[in-house]
Formats: C-alpha cells, structure tokens, sequence
C-alpha cells in the first residue's frame, strides 16, 4: 500500500504534528557548517527569563572598552513582571505559590511602574551585589554585561524539590533584591523569593514554554540580509552555510542518492556567497576567508541578489525544486532470522575489514610533510587529500559497523521466537564482495593504494554493488514488518553513505590519473609492506583494545546502559588516535600494520 | 471570474465517523476532522477510502495512519471541570421591562415573567466594584447591557459606564462595553456616548419590512421596522468607532434567510448573525424539527454567498459563517459552548447573579447576589454538571468540542433537537473552511468581518 498522504490543514492540526526531526543517526557534523560559530538561538535570551515572573533586558555598554558613562542605565533592568503566560508560576508547591502570590500581591503592584534594577542576587548563603566602588568610593552599578555573567552562574534549582515546602538554601532558592532607580523613589526596594529557571526539560530537551515563539532569536542577524553577508560575532545565524557542492542541472546523470554522478561535480566545495554563480566560474573555494572575501558578494549586492543565493540541502544548493531521493532499492529477506543471518555473519564483518583495507591503503601514502615538490608540485597536496578521504572513509565503516550492531541487538530483542541472545559481532570478514572476481567475492586484502586496489575500492562502493543493495534489502524488509524508524533510518544511512564513498573513491581516482597517469614508480606510495605481529607489537594490542572495548560498549549499550558503555566509547576513541599514531610510525619505516593474517 | 460551488452532497447526510474522527468531502479533495483539538487533516483518495472502510468495520488503519499525527500528550479535552473563574463579563439587566412585544421573547417582554424593574443605581454601583476589583492591573473586563430594552435605562447605563471607565482606570485595568438593543429608542446623544465609549453595539431586528414587524411589534401596536431603521441611521454611518451588528432571530415566520441577509447588508449593516429560536417560554414561533431543515438549507445558502465574495476578495458580513471559520481556523475546541457560570455572569434588576442573562429570574441557574458574591459552591456545580463529557448524546458526537454542547438555558428546558441542525452547519463550514483557505488563504490572517 502506498504512503498514506495526510497533511495537517488548520492551526491545531499544525501544531500537534510531531516533527519526525533528524534520523537517529544524525550527527553533530551534519550540521550546517560555517566557519563561524553560528548560533540556532541568542542564549543571551534564555537568561532575561532566569527568574519565573520577571523579564529583564540587560543593558550595557557597546563594548567593554566604551566608557562608562551612563551607569544609571547599566545592569539588570527589569523588562515586565509576566505572571499570566509563566508556566514555572504554575508548578506545584509552596515556593511556587508564594512567588506567584508576591507578584501577583503588593510586589507585582510596586514592580509595574518605574525603573527597576537587580540590586543583589542571593543563592546558598552568597550574596553578590550588582554594584562596585569606583575609584572615588563611590558605589556604581554593574555593565549588564557583568550581571548577565553573574546571572549565568547560578544554579537552577534542585530537580524535584519545587514541590515540597521545604526550601533549605542548598536547593538553590535564589533571593533577589529590586531597586528602583526611578527619580525619587531610589529608596524603594522589594525582595523576591524564587529559582533560576531551567530552561529546558530534562527529560525531553524542549526548551521551556516561557519563551514566546521568536524570543530566542530576536537578536541575531537576519537571514539575507546585508549584515548576513559577513557578521562574524555573536549574531551569527546558524542557517548560514559556507562550503557547497553546486547544482545539478536538470537531466544530469545522479547516483541513487542524487549526488552527481561526476565525481568532481559531487565533490568540489564552492563558496556560498561567490559572486559570479556560473558553473564556468565555479572554481573550488580557498581555503580561508581572506583568500575567499574578493570572489564573494559585496553588502550592496546581497541587498539585491540575495534570492540567487540558493538554499542548500544536504550539502547541495537546490537550484530548481527539491525532491529527496527516492528509497534505496532492494528485495526484502523472508524472515527475521535469514535478516539477523546476512547482517550478522556477512554485513558487519565486511564493514570492519573494508575499514582496516582502507587504513592500511592510507599507510601506504606518501607524508605530505617530506614529499619532493620539486619533481610533483602539487604532490603534498594530492597526498593530503588522499589521506584525509581514505580516513574519512574508513571511519563511516566503523560507523556501520555500530549500526550494524544495533540492529543485530534490537532485532534479537523484537519478535518472536526468541533467536540466541546478542553477541557483539566484530571479526573482520575474510572475503569481500567483488563483481568482477568469480564466484562474486575476493579475499580480504591489506594492500597500497595502487590503481588496481583503488578499483576494487570503487566496484564495492558502486551504487549497484553487492554491498549497497545488500544494505538496500535490510531497509526494506525492516520497512516491511514496521520496526522502529531509527532501525531504518540506520539502514539507510549505511546503504547512502556508500554513494559518498563511491563518490569520494571516482575522485581520487580521477585527481591520480590525471595528475601522474601510469607513471612508475606511482609517486604517492610510498614502500609498504605488512609488519611481522612483533613488529607491529604496540599497534596491534591499540587494536585489540579498540575490539575489546567496543564489544564491551556494545554490550552494555545492547542492554540499555548508555550512559555506562561510555568509558568503553572514550577508551576505544583514544586507542583509534594511538593507532593512528603507531601506524603513520611504522609506515615511514615501511611497514603496514598486520590486521589479519591469510593462510 | 464565477465561481462554481461542486454539491455538498454530504450536508444532509450523516458522515461516516465516530466520535473520534468525521471524514468529509469540499469539493476540493477528502478531509478528516479529529474533534480531539479540532484538528483537520487533507487526505488522499486512498486514504480516506482506507479510513471509511476502518470506520465501518472498527478496524486498526485509523490509528496507525494517523500515528504521526498524534499529540505526544493526553486528548485536549479530559473530565475535569473548568474552576469557576476569575469573572471577566458581567452583564447587567438594567431595564427588565420592553417596549416592544416580540413574540416569542425569552424575557417574556422583558420581564423575565417577573413584575417589570428597573435597576436602582445601588446595583450598578456594586456589580462595577465586583467586576473591576476582581480583576488585575492590566488586564481587561468587559460589561454588557441588556434587558428588556435597556435604553429604557439610559441614565442608569451612562453613570455606569462613566463609573467603570473611572474606577477601572484607578487601577489600571481595561473595560469595554456592550450593548444589545431593539435600537427604536436610539438618539443621536446616544450615538455620541457608544462612539465615545467603544461600544459594541447589537441591534435586534427579524427581517426587512414586514417579516420583522410581524415579530417585533410595540407594546401599543403596530410594527418597529421603520423606527429601527430610522433611528439605525446615524449609528450605522460610525461604524468605524462603534461596532454595529444585526442579530436576527429566526423563528418559523421570517425563513428566508438569503433576503434578510441581502436586505439587512444593502440596509448598512456590515454584520449579520441569526439565532433560531429554539425554546421560547410560551413555545410561540419556536423552530420544529422540520423547520430547522429549512434553516439549514437556507444558512447554507447565505455561506454560498460569503463564499463567493470571500473568495473574491470582497467582504461579506455573513457573521455565523465569519465566526465559525475563524473558530475552525485555530481549531477551537471547548467543553463549555459559552462562558456562562465561568468568566461571565448576568446581575438582574434586583442584585442577583446568573449564569447568563437567560438564566435571570431562573432559579436554575441562580449564581448568588452582588451582596455575598457569587455563590462558588453553585458556579462549581454548575460547571461540572455542564462538561460536554457529562452530556448526553454528545459524547457519541465528532461536533461536541466545536458545539460545547448548546445553549444551557435551551438545553435545560427543551433538550436537544437541534444537533442535526448543528452538526450540518458545522459540516457545510469544515468544507468552507477548506474552500476558502485553498482558494483566499489571505482571508485568514484579516478576516473580516
């Protein structure tokens, strides 16, 4: 049955959509990447709510080194008392009641009418005045700038305690004293009693319902508009990306991802901002903003063509219209058990072994620091760019083969009848798929980056391979029985990533041949062959460590205990950097670490 | 450019539905409505075909299609009883006495069946000082006069409303005012005062010429349509300071709608609603059954002609059909059809409270005096008993969050014989409001009217 089409019409409807939001295997360098920290929200703006009830602007000087003229004006400033619409006003509880009452009573009454300003701040027994001494003793208030870091300091209150009537001070109550610095009335001053909000639930992430729509965003800069074009400070909106591949012209041949299928087309970053848009044009980006800032558009002309400013999805400006890719293609397995089968005993163990082919190919390039420029003037470069795609490469298989392992875990746990229970599978396949070799398969092989080994790279990640459409069939018999979305959405992203490797592979294939054809010796490699276990003592037992923790991790994850599995993440992370290390040593002695050993 | 309006075959005819879910077609494609939130979902054909056979056979599809659509939070609407409130709205029943003999008047002409009053000042007095010491600083009540006919009481209302105004100021808190009338004793001293004030200004009146003279005659003979037109006049020529609307009444005796619609726009009217009279105290010129098919007919008629000109980008003050498309719009969804017993209540001419202005004089929904306050005990009640959920057949109804469950006062003393009437209404302004949003989705970020 096709996909049923239902689509929210009025505003309730809108509103009670859950957003599927990224997929479960979303990642924080899928992000929007610019070379700013851009922001999705001004955090600025989650403080002026700090304290239920009340709203504060904080007003300070241009800058910290402006001077210090209008003190009256500096500091905390009370905005509005806001009882009506704060939902921490509302939450069980005495300490709750009591600031509500306070300023729904005589406090809320003085607080409507005139300049109010933190005075002090108390919590846990500290008392700290928004004030100090200047030069000439006398007491001046606080740049705003300085209370908001100060505000930023104190602690939200103890989780679960806002419903009890007991408030000894080390749950955080925060006490505040309010002046009013109103001409005349510099005498008044209230105290309230409350906490510093949390500004987002523990449990769910969802930023309090305090902040009206907008609220978090009302200072940074506007999207496609003349201060878009390069502020660089606070205000940077995260919705500004730098680095793009361009766009694919209507009828260009695609992989099934939809990136081009021109590797140079799928993988020349372009600068967002260049001024001249045509292809011709479109020569790769620099790699710094002084380099890029002359190719770019100017203020004046953001203000007029900002809509040639394409928006980009998944890295990729969308010229025309945008439609995601279709679903990765692929006959669904009979049962659960022949899944559980082919994920276990095939997929994840080629997962591992094409990463340590892929290592150990990176091994066998040159050290773009000692390479003779003289004889290949872009040699460094090439073999930076080998390198960093080879390591790049391997480390998406490791992280196949962490989905891959999940869904092995899940899958023992959904259904019936209850298979054998899990066990961490990481033992590198000894053969892999090759449609070129008979029988379909080939040995594993740690060998240099040659030609030869670099085609076997790109016939395994061909979108039509053996591999892709075997991760193709996961998806679809896990779309079948309806399993949970993330299990899928694993899937997925371990049969699209193939089209980047594929992608990445045709590049580096492309770049080698065109730059040093069949010369020999093939100047990137460098001579490499596999270490004796003695050899390779340190590096190996990194491995082994990497093994024995991710097992242990997966392990624990597989029952439910994330938060315990992390040390093992940690340990094996810092194992991958050693070995990294151990390796490169090793290989500017000519030696390549032995994963395995065939015989 | 004309506009072809596609049939709304599905207006006479019950939905497939259950109370949880009403499938419907506007011409444009097929829809759904989840009464849960008063929320509207298009469908494919497919779908909504996969829907109707689930409804039919109580089958699982509409649960796992509509799984994404789910609110991540209990139904909007449970069992618990709203708290009687702060009180936003009074109004007051300042002349319970009328000029004017409507036929099927539930104030019996305005006395309630009562010895005919006037309110002394006292009350008034008292019931601003209820009202605006109620109320926080910054925030907005609101006062409605009503009676019999009110300008019999004119000096009464203006003291009032200075004294609101004053008071209201002192503390900072907003109010605004109301007023509904049979409009023949407007002055033009009056119309000063409203636009001065900011009015709202209802005028009753049951047609054009004679079918309004039929049902509104004085007291002392003879028909009032030529007095409120006249004296209509210079209040309709400020409607940019005085909100004017007509609120017509329709009773078996003025059915043609789409004339008195017509009549009373081309009269300068820029707001038109109608009530069918449902319960009059004698039972005179109450709507039957059969009656009430006609108005549908005829309501659906009139939201032909809003929708034309809605869609043509002219105004048209059909309000029914304006008010129900907004409701829709942000998916209003209540267990109560109005505010009475809850944030408004109704003072009679001799101090006591209601919980609405047709409740005066009831002892069914006495809601205490301004002497002690409203009685919490009995507004309390009153709410818990009144929930949508403790009614019935409303629980088995897809329109129970939309209705509220009708009017208390004519539930109480005559049932429910209108739900098909509501529920077909409801349905023609679901296709409406899908209509309009496809064609005019401007309309609804300025409606008019």
């Amino acid at each position: 049955m096709p996909e049923p089409v239902i689509v929210p019409r009025n505003l309730t409807a809108r509103a009670a959509y859950r957003v599927p939001g990224n997929p479960a295997t979303s990642r924080p360098d899928d992000a929007v990447g610019n070379c700013f920290p851009g922001l999705e929200l001004d955090v600025r703006n989650l403080d002026r709510r700090f304290f239920p009830g009340l709203v504060f602007d904080f007003v300070a000087r241009d800058d910290i080194y402006a001077a210090y003229d209008q003190p009256q004006r500096y500091g905390a400033r009370l905005s509005f008392v806001d009882v009506t619409n704060d939902p921490d006003l509302g939450l069980p509880g005495t300490l709750a009641g009591n600031l509500s009452d306070q300023l729904q009573g005589d406090v809320g009454t003085a607080l409507s009418t005139g300049e109010w300003y933190i005075d002090w701040i108390e919590q846990d027994g500290h008392r700290l005045a928004m004030s100090s001494t200047d030069g000439h003793g006398v007491q001046q208030p606080l740049d705003g700038l300085y209370v908001w870091r100060i505000v930023r300091g104190l602690e939200p209150l103890r989780r679960g305690k806002v419903d009890t009537t007991e408030h000894p001070v080390t749950d955080h109550t925060v006490t505040l004293g309010l002046r009013c610095r109103s001409a005349g009335r510099e005498t008044d001053a209230v105290t309230v009693v409350g906490w510093r909000r949390r500004f987002t639930d523990a449990d769910t992430g969802v930023i309090s319902l305090a902040y009206q729509p907008g609220e978090l965003l009302q200072s940074l800069c506007s999207p496609w508009q003349h201060d878009f074009r390069d502020c660089g400070c606070h205000y940077w909106a995260a919705n500004h990306p730098d680095v793009v591949t361009g766009e694919l012209l209507p009828g260009e041949p695609t992989l099934p991802d939809d990136a081009s299928a021109d590797p140079m087309l799928a993988n020349t970053p372009l600068d967002w901002l260049r001024a001249d848009r045509s292809r011709e044009m479109a020569g790769a980006m620099g790699g710094n903003v002084t380099i890029n800032r002359p190719f770019q558009f100017d203020h004046y002309q953001i203000n007029h063509a900002w809509q040639q400013l394409d928006v980009v999805v998944e890295g990729r400006e969308i010229g025309h219209s945008y439609a995601p890719p279709d679903s990765v293609p692929g006959a669904p397995y009979d049962t659960r058990e022949e899944l559980i089968t082919v994920v276990r005993d095939q997929l994840v163990g080629t997962e591992l072994t094409l990463a340590l082919e892929y290592l150990y190919a990176r091994s066998s390039i040159v050290d773009p620091a000692t390479v003779d420029i003289a004889a290949h003037p872009t040699l460094a470069d090439d073999a930076l760019f080998v390198r960093h795609y080879l390591l790049l490469t391997a480390t998406s298989e490791m992280l196949h083969v962490r989905f891959a392992n999940q869904v092995l875990w899940e899958l023992t746990e959904l259904g019936e009848p209850k298979g054998p229970p899990f066990i961490p599978v990481l033992t590198p396949s000894p053969t892999v798929p090759a449609p070129n070799r008979g029988g379909g398969r080939r040995p594993a092989e740690l060998r240099p980056l040659t030609f030869a080994a670099l085609d076997d790279f790109i016939l395994i990640e061909h979108p039509s391979a053996a591999l892709d459409h075997s991760w193709g069939r996961v998806v679809a018999t896990l779309e079948r029985h309806s399993y949970p979305a993330h299990l899928v959405q694993m899937a997925e992203r371990v049969a699209r990533d193939g089209n980047d490797h594929y992608s990445r592979f045709k590049e580096i294939q492309s770049v080698l041949r065109s730059t040093y054809g069949d010369t020999d010796p093939q100047p990137w490699l460098r001579p490499l062959r596999p270490a004796t276990p003695l050899e390779a003592a340190d590096a190996l037992a990194q491995f082994h460590v990497i093994l024995d923790r991710l097992r242990d991790a997966y392990d624990r994850q597989s029952q439910g205990h994330y938060a315990a599995s992390g040390p093992n993440v940690l340990a094996a992370r810092t194992a991958m950097d050693q070995l990294l290390a151990s390796s490169e040593a090793l290989a500017a002695q000519g030696l390549g670490v032995p994963y395995w050993t065939t015989g | 450019m004309s506009i072809t309006f596609l049939a709304d075959p599905t207006v006479r005819r019950p939905p497939p539905g259950t109370p949880d879910l009403m499938l419907f077609e506007s011409g444009l494609g097929h829809h759904a409505f989840l009464p849960d939130g008063s929320r509207i979902y298009d469908l494919d054909a497919a779908t909504a075909a996969a829907l109707a056979d689930s409804v039919r056979t109580g089958g699982d599809a509409l649960r796992a299609a509509l799984l994404p659509f789910a609110t991540g939070h209990g139904p909007f609407i449970d069992d618990t009883a709203l708290e009687p409130p702060p009180l936003r709205s009074l109004s007051l029943n300042v002349a319970q006495t009328c000029n004017l003999a409507c036929t099927y008047c539930y104030a019996s002409g305005g006395d309630f069946g009562a010895p005919a009053a006037t309110m002394p000042w006292h009350v008034a007095e008292r019931a601003v000082h209820m009202l605006v010491d109620g109320a926080q600083p910054g925030e907005r009540v609101h006062l409605a006069f009503l009676g019999g006919e009110p300008l019999i009481g004119r000096d009464l209302i203006r003291r009032t409303v200075l004294l609101a105004r004053e008071h209201g100021a002192a503390r900072g808190i907003h109010t605004t005012f109301s007023i509904t009338t049979n409009a023949t004793l407007v002055t033009d001293d009056d119309v000063a005062f409203f636009a001065a004030y900011g009015f709202a200004v209802t005028v009753s009146i049951d047609g054009v010429g004679e079918t309004n003279d039929a049902l509104r005659p004085f007291k002392r003979g003879g028909g009032s349509y030529a007095r409120i037109i006249d004296r209509v006049a210079p209040l309709l020529a400020r409607q940019r300071d005085i909100s004017v609307s007509a609120r017509v009444t329709v009773t078996p005796r003025n059915l043609d709608l789409v004339d008195t619609l017509r009549g009373l726009l081309d009269a300068g009217f820029t707001s038109v609603g109608f009530s069918p009279m449902l319960s009059s105290p004698t039972g005179t010129d109450q709507l039957a059954a059969g009656d009430l098919e006609l108005v549908l007919e005829q309501m659906v008629a009139c939201g032909r002609m809003f929708e034309e000109a809605v869609i043509a980008g002219r105004p048209c003050g059909f309000a029914n059909e304006a008010d129900a498309l907004l409701q829709i719009h942000r998916g209003v969804h209540r267990p109560y059809p109005c505010g009475a017993g809850a944030g408004y209540l109704s003072v009679s001419a001799s101090g006591d409270l209601a919980a609405c202005h047709r409740f005066v004089e009831d002892p069914t929904g006495h809601m205490g005096d301004l002497e002690h306050g409203p009685d919490q005990t009995r507004r309390a009640t009153f709410l818990d008993e009144r929930h949508v959920h403790r009614q019935e057949p409303c629980s088995s109804c897809w329109a129970r969050y939309l209705c509220g469950g009708g009017c208390h006062h004519e539930v109480i003393n005559r049932g429910r014989p209108a739900c098909d009437y509501i529920r077909g209404w409801l349905q023609h302004c679901l296709g409406a409001y899908v209509r309009i949003m496809t064609r005019q989705p401007s309309y609804f970020s300025n409606p008019t009217p």
